[in-house]
């Protein structure tokens, strides 16, 4: 038996109001305050906000509850229970995996941790072309200083692992700057497994965070329930309809209706506009669903002298930003440059190849190094990113066509990070591209790069980023939300996810959307109350809250 | 834009329009009822595995079998996972794959799964790696990745690439 105490556990000892799944049979109707789509990181941030502004709140979860207890860091088990379509979401044309978790605490459950300030010039260029004024970096600054100490997000001071520091040693030998990175940890024993669950409850997700303070001041959470359609009359929304669900997502109960005063749409960047479009909701300048976008993530992998056990130690702790920085943000596609995890299954799944290829790298598996590229789209017109569909049963589906444009970038990738992993003293490196070879110098490597056809399907591309597809934007000609959140034609409704970023960011989107969600949370909050409400200030028991 | 529109209908309807055309109803399902692969499934899903794993696989033949049968017991757990709609895809494929016309005309290969030998299931699924026709691509990484991450997830794997397994919380 683990020694880490669950806070969940105990949470639900005391008495939580959680419902769905094995917690209980769903209500046959609710009414509350506010009702909220999602329990990820726009949701999370929003319900401890209002719930600390003393509002009735809901959460709807399509996912389980599952806590540290449940976390076992096995691949067997957290791709297929936390992530979304069972880790098997694809772009429409099935060339890109994308990672999304589908758990409460959505993909802050099962993020590597990084958490990066939006950077500047991204912030600049929604304030210039989108006139997103509240989000410029010094009036941004103030909201990321107070999510920064609610999830206890500073600098990583633990040594890099061996994997981490093959960036940093071959970025420096070329003369490229390779910063630690900042990351939501409180008490890390290092393990690694970010992405299968954090089983110490070190990570500060919205599983351990948020969705307990609000849970402890008396909000319902509803799990395995989908957020099916909104009701429209008018101009407002007057009911949600929910689908019980089981955990593969299909029907476990009749559907039930919640009414609320305010609605919050947080599902994520590909679910929050498809609740959107399944609910017929006024798109009169054809934008919701459209720019969707995904940072499409390009890998290289390495054998190096030294043993590099990728699958230990903080997956991220140091990136460079040198490919973004030194050139212009709308020209030829910037990329981010990070590290990956090394766990069997991923790797060797997304590292391609079967037989004698695989017989080869098993063999050096222990040794294999992993950099990968985030491509920086929604910068440039050949990078308008995807749109967002809905297929026969409902389900939504992104189309997102991968161009010559992005293959350029990809390349590019390639080419950088097999040049740092030759600088840090490879023995040999492969790209993630069906057609490559181990090269067994940068010459060799380059020469073969350039000459390598890059297309759809045998370059290796995938993403673990989905942002955009409901745009804030300052008139309604160009976004689905205004800036505050609240949407343009419809009254009560207003969405607080990554959804909401007119452009992708080019960097991992986690602290953005904390960031956003916290500015447009406490303006709703006031709105709705009059209350001023803080995230890094006590919350008061609900019972306090209502009688003053 | 015609190749587009009809690889974003997914793999099973875009599959369904290139071969099978109004005769999908005569084919049998490649998921049973239970969501379990259905017997030739199975075998597709073993030949797969034969053909990606070569060289990883136990050399004594019990112990391949009974490795081989611990994989496709995982697949059917992994596949049961999967929403309903991901499910009915596959389901398609699987059916498509298993039927002599569509296993010839979307892998090529003549003899059936269960005959097939490893070099000819390699072979075709090389081809349909490198394939111009994002439906043969399609194709391809629905069976390889599918299996690889079943494979590699398993503890029985990790010896093969040198993987401690997770560390232990006292």
């Amino acid at each position: 038996m683990s020694s880490i105490v669950d806070p969940i556990k105990e949470g639900l000892a005391r008495g939580w109001k959680v419902l769905g799944g094995k917690h209980g049979p769903l209500p046959t109707s609710l009414d509350c305050d506010v009702v909220i789509v999602g329990s990820g990181a726009g949701a999370g941030i929003t319900a401890e906000l209002l719930a600390k502004a003393g509002l009735k709140i809901a959460i709807v979860e399509e996912g389980p509850l599952k806590s540290s207890s449940d976390f076992r860091q096995l691949e067997a088990d957290a791709y297929a229970q936390l992530y979304q379509e069972g880790g098997g979401r694809k772009t429409a044309d099935q060339a890109m995996p994308v990672l999304q978790g589908r758990c409460v605490g959505g993909s802050t459950t099962v993020n590597w941790a990084g958490a990066f300030r939006t950077p500047e010039e991204t912030l600049n260029y929604w304030v210039d072309i989108y006139g997103l004024k509240e989000c410029g970096a010094e009036a941004m600054k103030p909201w990321f200083e107070q999510v920064e100490a609610r999830l206890n997000i500073s600098e990583w001071l633990t040594d890099p692992n061996a994997n981490n520091s093959v960036l940093r040693r071959g970025a420096l030998k070329l003369g490229i700057k390779a910063p630690t990175i900042h990351r939501n940890v409180k008490g890390c024993w290092n393990l690694g497994s970010c992405g299968l669950g954090c089983p110490t409850n070190a990570k500060q997700s919205m599983l351990v965070t948020t969705i307990p303070t609000a849970l402890d001041l008396g909000a319902t959470l509803m799990v395995q329930t989908r957020a099916d359609k909104l009701e429209l009359k008018g101009n407002q929304i007057s009911g949600l309809l929910c689908q019980p669900v089981h955990a593969d997502g299909s029907h476990a109960g009749p559907a039930f209706r919640i009414t609320a005063k305010h609605y919050v749409v947080a599902g994520g960047a590909i679910n929050s506009p498809a609740l959107m479009m399944r609910s017929g909701l006024p798109n009169p300048n054809d934008l919701l669903g459209r720019r969707t976008f995904l940072h499409p993530t390009v890998a290289s992998s390495a054998v190096m002298p030294e043993p590099v056990q990728g699958w230990a130690g903080a997956p991220l702790a140091v990136f460079s930003d040198h490919f973004l920085r030194t050139q212009p943000i709308d020209g030829a596609i910037g990329y981010k440059l990070e590290t990956a995890p090394v766990h069997p299954g991923f790797a060797m799944t997304n590292l391609g190849g079967m037989g004698r290829t695989l017989v080869d790298k098993a063999k050096t598996f222990p040794h294999t190094s992993i950099l990968i590229g985030l491509l920086r789209d929604g910068f440039h017109p050949e990078a308008g990113g995807g749109v967002v569909e809905l297929k026969s049963d409902g389900s939504p589906v992104l189309d997102y066509p991968i161009n010559g444009y992005l293959l350029d970038g990809a390349r590019r990738a390639h080419l950088s990070m097999v040049e740092i992993q030759f600088a840090a003293g490879a023995k040999s490196v492969r790209p993630a591209h069906e057609q490559a070879q181990d090269y067994q110098s940068w010459h060799q490597a380059r020469e073969a790069i350039l000459a390598l056809p890059y297309e759809p399907y045998i370059t290796t591309i995938g993403s673990a980023h989905v942002m955009g597809g409901c745009a804030m934007a300052a008139t309604p000609a160009q976004g689905v939300v205004q800036p505050d959140g609240q949407h343009w034609q419809v009254a009560n409704l207003s969405v607080h996810d990554g959804s909401v970023f007119p452009t992708s960011i080019g960097a991992n989107p986690q602290l953005t959307v904390y960031a956003q969600a916290a500015r447009m949370a406490t303006g709703l909050a006031k709105r709705l109350t009059e209350r001023d409400v803080r995230l890094d200030s006590p919350a008061v028991p609900a019972s306090a809250a209502s009688a003053a | 834009m015609k190749r587009r529109s009809l690889l974003k209908l997914g793999i099973a309807s875009g599959v369904v329009l290139a071969v099978a055309g109004g005769s999908l109803a005569l084919l049998k399902p490649g998921l049973l009822a239970d969501g379990k692969l259905s017997p030739a499934a199975r075998q597709l899903m073993r030949a797969v595995a034969l053909a990606v794993f070569d060289g990883l696989l136990p050399a004594e033949a019990a112990a391949r079998e009974a490795r081989l049968a611990a994989h496709l017991d995982q697949l059917d757990a992994n596949i049961a996972g999967f929403p309903p709609h991901l499910r009915g895809e596959l389901s398609q494929l699987l059916s498509l794959l298993t039927s002599s016309g569509g296993r010839l005309a979307l892998t090529g290969l003549t003899s059936d799964w269960a005959a097939a030998s490893v070099a000819d299931v390699q072979a075709s699924l090389q081809a349909m790696s490198l394939s111009s026709l994002g439906l043969n691509q399609q194709i391809y990484h629905a069976l390889r990745d599918l299996s690889s991450l079943v494979f590699f997830s398993n503890a029985a794997s990790w010896q093969l690439v040198g993987y401690p397994g997770p560390r232990e919380i006292p």
